[in-house]
Formats: C-alpha cells, sequence, structure tokens
C-alpha cells in the first residue's frame, strides 16, 4: 500500500500572554491509501488540533504533512471534512441538496455529472428523499447525514472525521457507524476518524493510534484485526474485540492527567 | 380573523373616538377630523401627488438604497478583517452619535439647497444602524461553516457570499432601523431646505394657516411610514424564513 498522508513531526505550540502549552509535540503518523484510522485520546491531548493541521486549517509550529506527496500549506484538493457540530457546518439558508451540491460548483464538472454525484451521494446516505428539505427541518442524525453526503458527493481521497456522532443518541449513532463502515468500502476513501470513544474506534477502523496528552509522539498504534464485515452486535460481543478495547482503554488510561482543558 | 380583529380594533375605535369628539371643534388648530379627511382628498389626489409626494419617496428611496449599499459594503469590511476595524473604531465611535440633522446647515453652505443635500442627509443618517448591525453579523460568522467553506476550497468570492448570507439577519435588523430614519430625516431635510416635498408642503400649509390641509399631510406621512414599515416586514419574512427554522421559531415542518 502507497501512504497517502504523512505526517512527520509535527509540533503545535499555543503562545498564551505568560505561557506557552504544547499541544502536539513531535508526532509522526503514517496513513495507507484505502486505510481506516481512528484517532483516540483524552480530551486536551490535541487530536482535533492534529486533525486541522492534516486539514490545512490550521498552521502547525514545527514539522510537515504531506497528503499525496505535497506538503500541506492550506487545505488540498480531495479532502472532504465533517465536525462534530452538524448544525453549525450546514448553511441554514440552503437546501439540503444546495448544501451537498456547494463545493461542486467550483470545481470542473458538467451539470449533468453535478447532479448525479448529489443525486448518488444523497442516496448512499439514505436522504434520496430529502433533497429538497432545509437543514434545519431534518433531525440530529440526518443532519449529520447531509454533512457526510457532502463529502462523499466531492468524492474525497481523505476524509477526516472529528468527532462526528458525539452529539446524536446511541441508536442514531449506532446507524451512523455503520453508514461509514459502509460508505468507507463503497468508495474506496481513506479514513481519519477522530473520537473519544474506544469502543467506536475499535469498531470501524483497522488501526486505532492514541494520541496522550502531554506526551511526546504517538502514545500507541494498535491494528485492530477484526473481519472487515462487521456487525454492532456480533463485533462488539466478540471476545477480540473486547480485548482490543481494554489494550487500547489501557493505553489511554496510562498518560498522565492533562494541564489543559 | 380574530388576529385581525385584535389588530385592526384599537386604531379602528381610536378614528372614531376621534372622528367623535373632534366632530364639533371650533378650534382652529384641531379642525374636526371630517374637514381633515376631506382636506386629505383636495389635497393629495391631486397634483400635489406628483409635485410634492414623488419627489419625497424618490429622494427616500435614492437616500435609502445608497445607506443599505454603502452600509453592508463597509460594515462586511469592518466585520471581516481586525485591520479596518481598529483603524475605524474611534471614528465610528464617533460618527454614530453625531445627529445626521446637524450636517443641515453645513451642507447648505457646502452644496446647496438641491437633491444632493437631501441624499447626504438621508444616506449619512440611516448607514449607521446598518453599518454596525452588518459588521457584528459579519464578525459573528460561524467557525464551524467556515471552516468547511475552506477546508473544501470554495473561492473566496462564495465564502464571503457565505458569511454576509449569514449575517442577513442582523443586517435587516439594522435595514429596519434604517427604514425609520430615513423617512424622518426625509421629512426633516424637507421642512428645512427644500421647495417640494412632504415636509416642505406640510411646512407650507402651517405658515399659510390651512390647518387641515397641514393635518392631512401629517396623516399621509404616517400612512406612508406605516406602508413602508409592512412591505420591509414582508420581504424580510420571507428572506429570513431560513433563519426562524433554525433557530426554532417556525413550528410547521412542511
Amino acid at each position: 500500500m502507497t501512504s497517502l498522508l504523512e505526517i512527520a513531526g509535527i509540533g503545535k505550540t499555543y503562545r498564551a500572554r505568560e505561557r506557552t502549552v504544547e499541544v502536539l509535540t513531535a508526532i509522526d503518523l503514517t496513513v495507507s491509501e484505502g486505510e481506516f484510522v481512528a484517532l483516540v485520546g483524552p480530551s486536551g491531548c490535541g487530536k482535533t488540533t492534529l486533525l486541522k493541521i492534516v486539514a490545512g486549517l490550521l498552521p502547525a509550529t514545527v514539522g510537515q504533512v504531506r497528503f499525496g506527496g505535497r506538503p500541506v500549506t492550506e487545505p488540498p484538493p480531495g479532502l472532504g471534512v465533517v465536525f462534530q457540530e452538524y448544525g453549525r457546518s450546514l448553511y441554514a439558508w440552503k437546501t439540503v441538496r444546495q448544501n451537498v451540491e456547494l463545493q461542486l460548483r467550483h470545481l470542473d464538472l458538467s451539470r449533468a455529472r453535478r447532479r448525479e454525484l448529489v443525486a448518488d451521494a444523497l442516496d448512499a446516505v439514505g436522504l434520496g428523499a430529502a433533497g429538497d428539505a432545509y437543514p434545519w427541518q431534518l433531525s440530529g442524525g440526518m443532519q449529520q447525514r447531509v454533512a457526510i453526503a457532502r463529502a462523499v458527493a466531492y468524492r474525497p481521497r481523505l476524509l477526516l472525521m472529528d468527532e462526528p456522532f458525539s452529539a446524536v443518541d446511541a441508536q442514531t449513532r449506532a446507524d451512523l457507524e455503520d453508514l461509514v463502515a459502509t460508505l468507507w468500502k463503497r468508495y474506496g476513501m481513506t479514513i481519519v476518524f477522530v473520537t473519544h470513544d474506544i469502543d467506536e474506534a475499535v469498531y470501524l477502523s483497522q488501526r486505532v493510534v492514541v494520541l496522550g496528552a502531554g506526551v511526546s509522539g504517538v502514545q500507541a498504534d494498535i491494528p485492530v484485526d477484526l473481519d472487515a464485515d462487521r456487525e454492532q452486535i456480533g463485533t462488539r460481543s466478540s471476545a477480540r474485540f473486547g480485548e482490543l478495547r481494554t489494550r487500547v482503554w489501557t493505553q489511554v488510561r496510562r498518560t498522565p492527567e492533562s494541564e489543559m482543558v | 380573523m380574530k388576529a385581525l380583529g385584535y389588530a385592526l380594533g384599537l386604531p379602528a375605535a381610536l378614528v372614531a373616538a376621534w372622528w367623535v369628539a373632534s366632530d364639533g371643534s371650533t378650534n382652529v388648530f384641531l379642525p374636526p377630523l371630517r374637514t381633515i379627511v376631506e382636506a386629505f382628498r383636495d389635497v393629495w389626489f391631486s397634483d400635489t401627488f406628483v409635485r410634492d409626494v414623488v419627489p419625497s419617496l424618490w429622494r427616500l428611496a435614492a437616500g435609502y438604497a445608497i445607506a443599505l449599499a454603502a452600509g453592508v459594503v463597509l460594515g462586511f469590511v469592518i466585520g471581516r478583517w481586525a485591520a479596518p476595524r481598529a483603524l475605524t473604531g474611534p471614528l465610528l465611535a464617533y460618527f454614530r452619535v453625531l445627529p445626521a440633522p446637524v450636517l443641515i446647515p453645513v451642507l447648505l453652505v457646502a452644496v446647496g439647497i438641491g437633491d444632493t443635500t437631501k441624499l447626504v442627509v438621508i444616506t449619512v443618517g440611516a448607514v449607521w444602524p446598518i453599518l454596525l448591525n452588518t459588521a457584528d453579523g459579519v464578525r459573528a460568522a460561524d467557525e464551524v461553516g467556515l471552516q468547511c467553506a475552506a477546508a473544501y476550497r470554495l473561492p473566496r468570492r462564495t465564502r464571503h457570499l457565505l458569511v454576509l448570507r449569514g449575517a442577513s439577519p442582523q443586517i435587516f435588523a439594522g435595514a429596519r432601523q434604517a427604514l425609520g430614519l430615513s423617512i424622518i430625516l426625509m421629512v426633516v431635510s424637507e421642512m428645512l431646505m427644500s421647495t417640494d416635498g412632504l415636509g416642505f408642503t406640510v411646512v407650507q400649509f402651517q405658515r399659510s394657516f390651512a390647518i387641515p390641509q397641514m393635518w392631512s399631510g401629517v396623516l399621509l406621512i404616517g400612512l406612508l411610514g406605516f406602508g413602508l414599515a409592512k412591505l420591509f416586514e414582508l420581504v424580510e419574512r420571507r428572506a429570513l424564513r431560513w433563519h426562524r427554522g433554525h433557530t426554532g421559531q417556525l413550528t410547521e415542518r412542511p
């Protein structure tokens, strides 16, 4: 497998007036094309910061991110994002379809192709009939589906998801997890998925990367050798799942208490 | 139907009370409403309308339009970028409290009595609520929405438009205040320096002791303001439907 994303020696320091806060120190991480990597860690470990740096939305203090071989200095082409705050990431004055279509408008696509991509993406997330609704007419879970459809329609090589399901109820969350797993296989994207939910990380990913608060480098990098076909009840109750989640848990708990909030 | 009854009930009662109470009035300055209504018909359903109402409406529309355009553009620049904001902060604080009519004597000397002076007075007075509200709304643009726009590499122009649209509830709030101010300034500027227009006509009637006619002008200006406010509300309700939905003020789910 070729590497799509190379994170080399990334550090991020915030300078307040009197003290400096080091959020990330010497992070090295390589993600291969088509991989599903989950990023976990205690709050304050800088996982969201790392994701923003990878997206080119935030400059690193030191180190370099390379995406498809090119250094990232601004959001690169072929990048999709889904954030936790679905209500704020969609534009409330646009319909679902307009939201999904917006970022395709400046790509070099024919009108027909654009429509096809939007329709396909809405179907893929199960919102084929909701194109003319406004985001605020939908439930939280459905709004997050719109954000996912927006990413899918863009056909990203890399999809970054920042705690995407933290704000929805448990049942919806399970449905959305399975949706993401399906889309990942169907579209062959590479996904980096930030979550604070260890079970979710193990259930979805091929590899769980643990970031520690105040720790130099990546704390642990744990391959998830579960079957490719996963299923909420069976997979989660398997013995291997239990072992993996215990391993991840141990790593997360090992990190010293964060001084940052 | 019931709501309409409530809305019209009090005004209707007040008008009826005015009608009855003033009917036998012999006070020159408070003529019977009947006389005022007759004067209204005679004065405004004639070529006075073209001579005085049309110029007033034109000044109002032009002054308001310039204020709207300038307020939104300047407010956007000031709200979006820190440098212009820091640069203009003290200046804005000064000019926003300067009452626009104070410019009238200055402009009278500098520009003369023409339409330009009136437009400047209306624009300078009405631009502030639009500018300040736009700046606030633009500055409060949602960080998450902006990050999505950046991540998906939306062109700069599209991102600016998203910010502006997101600020539209505040822009409308400012524009509503500015509409009221524009009407006031239109009338005041015409009262002080004009040879036609509504404000001028009302003052003329008063000076020539045509009291019922003067009252009819007051009535017309009131009706005009009311009508424009209603029209504005209609546009606003349509344009900001999404905002009421987004903030949970819309109960229907079409």
